[in-house]
């Protein structure tokens, strides 16, 4: 047998595998040994990486092959920021797209696809990714995790949340995020809905990673717990956790259920069609989780804003039982009021009133948390920083969104403004403001432990800050306004007269893409300034 | 942490970002030819029923052949018949092509869905309407003649509107939604 290059090239792809392999192997071996030093290093896996869950931990791409839980929550959070930015990117092209009431440089199709990429990415890749990489880093550290097991599980899952985001960044779905049933079932390739299958895929292994994620934060917490903080003294950040926790499993399962059959009604139309009266059937399965995943976004940072402000304000936190019990009832009851959703569906009106009725009902535990935070902060003394910039600017949003929440929580209000910018307006005002703004805050906050003891340029940090709020506060209030007056949201062009809010609401969007870039450059800049501050930071000494 | 993380975390969120818009840029199925539409000083209303044995399979003219003219918006009103998935596909030629379709666009498979496709032709020709997914069955000639001048203010008349005289033509009940409700049947 002669020399054959087939053969040759095959062997020699073998062959570099195998060395990549060990590479890998060895950089990660030498990256645990740097870390432990020699004798953590011939531990058995689960003690080393319980000693490694509970050291401070910089950024590295070595976190993409170790499995403790640092590690995994520093691969979500550099997962969640690109996704962010992607997301982002998207968003803004859509603004600038509406500049004009014809649309200027998307295509109806193009917009779809925008929208649904938007609105897929920042929910399930950025609000619940950056959710799920602060838990991951801060809750070892936050309740003194005695046996960090389970790292293979949580890698597998992290990964699976990755390959989900990539086959929503790929499907080039244009169903928007809900998928709702005529929409995801369009034909060809020109035509709305390409390779929704695919999306839906991506949406599947988003859910089971979270929920994945969700048992063994469940286990952290009441298994694996050091027996030094008993249940009635644990950080409130972890009680935001297993509200969160409880509400993922109790109400992603059911989603998952619906794009299961989603994905075989695309096959085989039996299930959600519309002719068959079953197209309420998935939106009622659809919002099961579909209204939790919002609340999901938020506790957390709840419980975050709970384990910060004190810090900065220099006194307790004003009631940790109001914290407690605040943070369970939203669990409770944000569990019942997905019907708002689907108030001009046809629920009928005794199921309308009932659901109005919990969502009102919902604010009282939100109010609690704002009442709580305001009392702290009335009764110690601010000190103000960035994070905490962020801190006050994000309870303003809050309570901001909050209340035009209750507002189209009225049956009668949301007839009028039910698929308008009010909306729209109405959940951005949160989602930008509270959720993203203490995420970010909670980065600002670990960034000299991320960074190895360099300190964040504040000033650029407070340029940041305020082109967030003040770009938040253009477009979202703008969109209110116009969302009263009937502006239509999901839509690539617009009436005439509603040029003045989608001008103002894209000048908004410019605003806040400005301040993330701002983020961005201030992150790397930073990141090669002098090492000057000590590691620590207020969110891990919690433990020490 | 190394020299090198900061800088690649920044190339790689940039480069993440600036992909992606340039992917989601890119639409699936070409790019679009809406901007080759013709210049219309008029409208004209064309009422079609999509079913899988054939355009307005009920009436006594399947698969109408369209006498129609150029500089008219041509607004199609295409009624799903049969909750099976349809296309409304125009190309250019006699023969159906999916390659150099100037148009097409789904029709949701609910009856009684109506989709409505606007399209103004600039020049005359023979062209093609048919469904991609019924191909055998659902296929018509659009024969587009010119206008002398495309200043018309009145109204065209059509040289062949479609009318329905026939018999047996059943006209399509009005769809109840399944969301249109008494509001105040709970509580009777």
């Amino acid at each position: 047998m002669g020399f054959s290059f087939e053969l040759a090239l095959f062997g020699s792809t073998i062959a570099i595998i195998a060395i990549m392999g060990f590479l890998l192997y060895y950089f990660a071996a030498d990256y645990r040994r740097n870390l432990l030093g020699d004798a953590g290093s011939t531990l058995p896996k689960i003690e080393s990486n319980t000693m490694l869950s509970r050291m401070k931990r910089e950024l590295s791409f070595s976190a993409f092959i170790m499995d403790d839980s640092k590690s995994i929550g520093i691969r979500y959070l550099l997962l969640s920021l690109a996704l962010f930015f992607i997301a982002g990117l998207a968003g803004i092209g859509m603004r600038i797209s509406l500049w004009f009431p014809n649309p200027t440089f998307l295509t109806p199709v193009q917009y779809n696809i925008l929208l649904t990429a938007h609105g897929t990415l920042m929910l399930y890749g950025w609000a619940t990714g950056s959710i799920l990489g602060i838990t991951y880093y801060l809750l070892p550290s936050s309740i003194r995790l005695k046996k960090d097991s389970l790292g293979a599980v949580s890698s597998v899952m992290f990964w699976m949340f990755l390959i989900g985001s990539l086959f929503l960044i790929f499907s080039k779905s244009t169903a928007s995020w809900y998928f709702y049933y005529p929409l995801v079932d369009q034909l060809t390739a020109a035509g709305g809905g390409t390779f929704s299958y695919a999306a839906l895929i991506g949406v599947m292994l988003i859910l089971l990673a979270t929920v994945t994620s969700c048992i063994i934060f469940l286990k952290m917490i009441f298994l694996d717990r050091d027996k030094s903080i008993p249940i009635s003294r644990l950080p409130l950040f972890a009680w935001s956790v297993v509200s969160t926790s409880f509400l993922i499993i109790a109400s992603a399962p059911i989603s998952m259920i619906a794009d299961g059959f989603l994905i075989y009604d695309l096959i085989n139309p039996i299930f959600f069609q519309g002719a068959n009266g079953t197209a309420l059937g998935y939106a009622i399965m659809f919002w099961f989780w579909g209204h939790p995943i919002v609340y999901v976004a938020i506790i957390p940072a709840f419980g975050l804003i709970y384990e910060l402000l004190p810090r900065f304000t220099g006194n307790k936190i004003f009631s940790y039982r109001a914290g407690v019990l605040s943070l369970l009832l939203l669990m409770v009851l944000s569990g019942m009021v997905w019907g708002h959703h689907l108030f001009n569906s046809g629920l009928g009106t005794a199921w309308d009133l009932i659901f109005s009725t919990t969502s009102f009902i919902v604010a009282i535990p939100s109010a609690m948390s704002v009442f709580n935070w305001i009392a702290t902060m009335w009764t110690g003394r601010v000190r103000i920083n960035v994070p905490m910039l962020f801190i006050i600017n994000g309870i303003i949003d809050f309570v901001i969104g909050g209340v035009t929440g209750v507002m189209v929580g009225d049956v009668g209000v949301d007839e009028l403004v039910h698929g308008t910018y009010a909306i729209t307006a109405h959940f951005h005002f949160i989602l930008l403001g509270l959720t993203t703004g203490i995420a970010f805050a909670a980065i600002y906050v670990l960034f000299p432990t991320l960074t190895g003891g360099r300190k964040y340029n504040i000033p650029m940090a407070k340029v940041h800050f305020y082109l967030t709020s003040i770009g938040t506060w253009i477009m979202s209030g703008f969109w209110l306004v116009g969302g009263f007056a009937g502006m239509p949201r999901r839509v690539a062009g617009y009436f005439g007269i509603f040029q003045t809010y989608q001008d103002a609401a894209a000048i908004g969007g410019v605003i806040l893409g400005l301040g993330y870039l701002v983020f961005l450059v201030n992150f790397l800049y930073s990141s090669y300034g002098p090492v000057e501050a000590s590691t620590d930071n207020i969110l891990e000494e919690v433990a020490a | 942490m190394r020299k090198s993380t900061p800088i690649a975390i920044f190339v790689v969120v940039i480069l993440a970002a600036g992909g992606s818009f340039i992917w989601f840029m890119e639409q699936p199925g070409g790019p679009s030819t809406a901007g080759t539409q013709g210049s219309y000083n008029s409208t004209q209303l064309i009422v079609l029923y999509a079913n899988a044995l054939g355009w307005d399979y009920n009436s006594s003219h399947p698969n109408p052949t369209l006498y129609e003219k150029t500089h008219v918006l041509l607004e199609f009103k295409v009624i799903e018949q049969d909750n099976l998935p349809h296309t409304f596909t125009i190309n250019p030629g006699p023969n159906e092509s999916a390659s150099n379709a100037i148009l097409s666009v789904n029709i949701p498979p609910v009856t009684g869905t109506v989709t409505w496709v606007n399209w103004s032709f600039s020049n005359p020709g023979t062209f093609t309407y048919w469904c991609e997914v019924h191909p055998e069955t659902m296929v018509g000639l659009l024969v587009i003649n010119a206008t002398t001048s495309n200043t018309t203010n009145a109204s065209v008349a059509p040289s062949a509107p479609f009318t329905c005289t026939c018999a047996n033509y059943q006209p399509q009940p009005a769809l109840t939604p399944f969301f249109i409700r008494d509001v105040n049947e709970e509580f009777r």
